[in-house]
């Protein structure tokens, strides 16, 4: 079963960002190989929707980052090997007997293309088999069960009787015309597909390697995904990953309390925080560790969110038409019966305020009684949860505060219970003594 | 006295950008000549505060978009005559200039730089432009122009006819000797030089005249007529966007007794739009330029204050909604000297939640509602506020933008209608997409 997302999500979340930019993708990209990054893209892809195989992957990762395992491979040795291995033409074979005399005039007179790519692919897999050995060989700690399949699949590679010369290769030299045209058929030919599967265990081993060092580095805490049939998340100290000093909020939401409603005014931290709760769940889904001191969760089979959603005026829709054909495409995925989480930053705000709040109240009514997905709402429109709170019994209130000093707004960003209550808005208009300005100045005629 | 468009104003009309769609500069930017463009380019950064000073420039201009008169000159030969008269001058007696020729000659001679040959052409090109603005001049008529201009066509006039040019004029050759290049440059740069100054300046001015003149035939625009200050109105029947290709007409009129507009309407209903119009149309009308309009009429401004998109700056740490706050501050200084200004607000303090933003905006457009040598155009999604000042207030003009709905779809006429918008679409658009029973159902 796969997870379910969309481009609007990944947008919002920034998980792949734009290209060259900031995004959560580019702050785990630390693997040494080409292969390894097309992997670490392939698990932001497709986030899992299964509790053990996100407990595996945990554990996994942590057990690279415990045991301190360093790849041990150099990153260019896999970009010669893909490149020989993807060479498959029979015709590329170094031929078994060929006239040696002539063939060194030959060479003599013009380097053979072929001979010197099958030299150095031979040479690259032979370093990549004995580094190998030496690796499994220095691995005091075993990776316990989870990792039975991929030990299977190296430890299986060791033991082919056909590489073995390969391992005992010795030296540093050229290996003999005849031996290399060996090497060639087996490595190529006979060996192709138990190799192949060593490289992708090892683009694997590059990624956990690499995420277990950000984890690490970044002091970030491993998931923990509960098995199904529990509808919830706990969120510790959470916090946004790509901001410098970000502030850690706690939260938690269960199927009693599956809409939380949030408001606060602009500029306290609101579409933030829904981005960093986001996240957070996302990197959970993924088995990677996430920016927080704790996060359990039970699995969602997917996680839609609207914070930065764009009108389409070149088609003449308006904002708020654009908000509501959003809001029918994630009720029909919830018609379906999925287990979601769905954040929606500041719901109908293309419109004026009784339709706004009438919609907010309405949609937010319809989406509490769907108790087995998890909702985050937030609004300008205070007026709405104050009526919520009256009808449903599930939702939970909190705002983002806005300390005044003096005239100036200072923002907390920490998770306070309740509605925002922040009038500061004549306060600041107050100040600003624009009415008194008026009141005094040279009107007309006088 | 100057015209003030601040420069958020400026941003928000889009009249000082030459390119992008929607630049009202870049819609008059046709003319021909360099000094046809400084000129635009300072009339455009300087709008008129006087009624006489407008009403004349635009007679001048309708005067020419009358007569059709095509630009005669070409710009080429119009930019090397100005190369050549700003060009570096050796020494003021004729026995110097002779001296310099000479030199140049020579050094041609031997170097082959073309400064000589450089030379030939401009004059070649000065005498060119100099017989076809006397073609020109033959058939305007100086009296039909007010104000300086009319002068200045006068001396122009008066320097075509002196003696000397015109047996440079008639002369006929495009090359010359060596002393008779040296006496003809001798007199188009320094015994002349000042008159030449005028010439330029002339025909920059009928440059701009006649692109101007020309922009106003195409797009079918019309002049406005600028009233003195004391009467504070501005009226304005079916106007258009200037740049907008197919925009819709609107009227609207203001006098000292109904001086504030308040304006409400659905998004994408046209307020924003609408809203910029009437900045824009007032602004060229300063400048004496033809606007989209069947008939305007205004009183002298002395300035325009525009708040339609505030950005916030949250690098300093300041809010959209405080952005909005600051200046709303700073039209309050403006406007509370007794300034005569005009004053669009789009969408006040949006940046902040319902309550705020409702009491916010009550207070402040009642507070500058007493102004009444201001123009006021506010508008705002808070329809609240316009119910409670109706009746309160007898200088208030209520207007908004309908909308329509086909089925689900919404379509908007852009046509200014008298009263409050009461259009709550929203919940039908939810109710016609079903959203609530997809969420309860399946």
């Amino acid at each position: 079963m796969s997870f379910y997302t969309d481009q609007q999500t990944l947008d919002d979340l920034q998980i792949f960002g734009k290209p060259g930019g900031e995004s959560i993708y580019s702050q785990f990209n630390r693997t040494r190989t080409a292969g390894g990054a097309g992997e670490l893209e392939d698990l932001f892809r497709y986030p899992l929707s299964d509790a053990a195989a996100i407990n595996r992957r945990v554990a996994l990762i942590r057990w690279f980052g415990s045991a301190r395992v360093e790849f041990p491979f150099r990153g260019e040795l896999f970009d010669v090997i893909e490149q020989y291995l993807a060479n498959t033409d029979e015709r590329t074979q170094l031929a078994r007997e060929e006239h040696g005399l002539e063939r060194k005039i030959r060479r003599m007179l013009a380097p053979d293309a072929t001979y010197v790519a099958v030299a150095g692919g031979v040479a690259s897999v032979i370093e990549l088999l004995q580094t190998l050995q030496r690796f499994l060989k220095s691995l005091e700690v075993s990776a316990g069960d989870h990792y039975v399949q991929e030990m299977k699949v190296m430890s299986d590679v060791m033991a082919e009787p056909d590489l073995e010369p390969l391992l005992k290769s010795r030296g540093k030299g050229r290996l003999a015309y005849g031996i290399l045209a060996a090497y060639d058929r087996v490595i190529r030919w006979r060996q192709r597909d138990r190799l192949r599967r060593l490289l992708s265990v090892l683009y694997e081993m590059d990624v956990y390697i690499a995420v277990a060092g950000v984890a690490a580095e970044r002091g970030f805490a491993f998931p923990v995904a509960l098995p199904p049939g529990r509808v919830g998340v706990k969120w510790e100290g959470v916090y946004h990953p790509g901001l410098k000093r970000a502030v850690g909020n706690s939260l938690c939401m269960s199927s009693e309390r599956n809409i939380l409603f949030l408001t606060g005014a602009n500029m306290a931290g609101k579409s933030t925080l829904m981005k960093t709760l986001a996240i957070a769940l996302f990197l959970g889904h993924m088995g990677f560790p996430v920016p927080a001191k704790s996060l359990e969760f039970s699995v969602r089979d997917g996680i839609y969110t609207t914070i930065n959603l764009a009108d389409n005026l070149d088609q003449g829709v308006s904002h708020f038409y654009a908000e509501v054909c959003r809001v029918r495409d994630m009720a029909r995925a919830l018609s379906q019966g999925r287990k979601l989480f769905i954040v929606f930053d500041e719901l109908f705000r293309g419109t004026n305020v009784k339709d706004a709040y009438e919609a907010t109240v309405a949609v937010t009514e319809a989406l509490a009684e769907r108790d087995n997905c998890l909702f985050i709402v937030s609004t300008h429109i205070m007026e709405a949860g104050e009526v919520l709170r009256e009808r449903c019994g599930t939702i939970g209130f909190r705002f983002l505060p806005t300390v005044m000093e003096g005239d100036r707004p200072v923002y907390t960003y920490v998770l306070e219970e309740g509605i925002s209550e922040d009038r500061h808005g004549m306060v600041i208009i107050r100040n600003e003594g624009i009415l008194e300005l008026l009141k005094n100045g040279k009107r007309s005629g006088s | 006295m100057t015209f003030t468009a601040d420069k958020q104003t400026r941003q928000d009309l889009n009249v000082l950008s030459k390119y992008g769609s929607g630049s009202v500069y870049g819609l008059f930017d046709q003319v021909q000549t360099r000094g046809g463009a400084r000129l635009l380019d300072d009339w455009f950064r300087q709008p008129l505060t006087d009624a006489d000073a407008i009403n004349t420039r635009s007679a001048i201009f309708r005067y020419f978009q009358e007569k059709g008169f095509g630009f005669p000159f070409d710009a080429e030969t119009i930019g090397s005559m100005e190369d050549y008269l700003q060009g570096e001058v050796s020494g003021s007696g004729i026995g110097m200039a002779v001296i310099s020729i000479c030199r140049k000659k020579w050094i041609g001679g031997f170097f082959r730089d073309g400064q000589f040959g450089l030379l030939q052409k401009g004059m070649a090109a000065a005498i060119r432009v100099l017989r076809q603005l006397g073609d020109l001049l033959e058939l305007v008529e100086t009296d039909a122009m007010g104000g300086d201009f009319g002068k200045e066509l006068h001396r122009v006039r008066g320097i075509l006819d002196d003696q000397r040019l015109r047996r440079l004029m008639e002369d006929g050759q495009e090359y010359w000797t060596l002393l008779a290049t040296a006496r003809y440059d001798h007199l188009l740069r320094q015994g002349l030089r000042e008159e030449m100054r005028t010439v330029m300046e002339v025909i920059a001015r009928l440059d701009v005249y006649m692109a101007v003149g020309q922009v106003a035939t195409e797009n079918g625009f019309s002049y406005a007529r600028a009233l003195p200050v004391e009467r504070g109105c501005l009226c304005a029947r079916g106007l258009r966007h200037p740049a907008l290709k197919s925009g819709v007409a609107n009227s609207v009129s203001f006098d000292r007794d109904s001086n504030v507009l308040f304006l409400t309407g659905a998004n994408m209903a046209g307020k924003s739009t609408f809203m910029k119009t009437v900045g824009v149309s007032l602004y060229l009308a300063h400048m004496g330029f033809p606007v989209a309009a069947e008939e305007l009429e205004f009183s002298v401004r002395e300035g325009l204050y525009s708040s339609i998109n505030v950005p916030d700056n949250l690098s300093l740490g300041l809010s959209h909604f405080y952005a909005e706050v600051l200046r709303v501050k700073q039209v309050a200084e403006e406007v509370s000297q007794g300034r005569h200004l005009l004053v669009i607000f789009d969408e006040l303090f949006k940046g902040t939640n319902v309550k705020d933003a409702y009491d916010a905006t009550l207070a402040v457009t009642e507070a500058f509602s007493e102004y009444r040598n201001c123009i006021f155009i506010i508008s705002t999604h808070i329809v609240e506020v316009g119910e409670a000042m109706r009746g309160n207030h007898d200088n208030l003009q209520f207007r908004f933008f309908p909308t329509y709905m086909e089925g689900s779809v919404p379509r908007y006429p852009y046509q200014l209608q008298e009263g409050i918008s009461s259009d709550r679409h929203g919940m039908l658009i939810i109710g016609n997409e079903g959203i609530l029973e997809i969420i309860r159902g399946g």
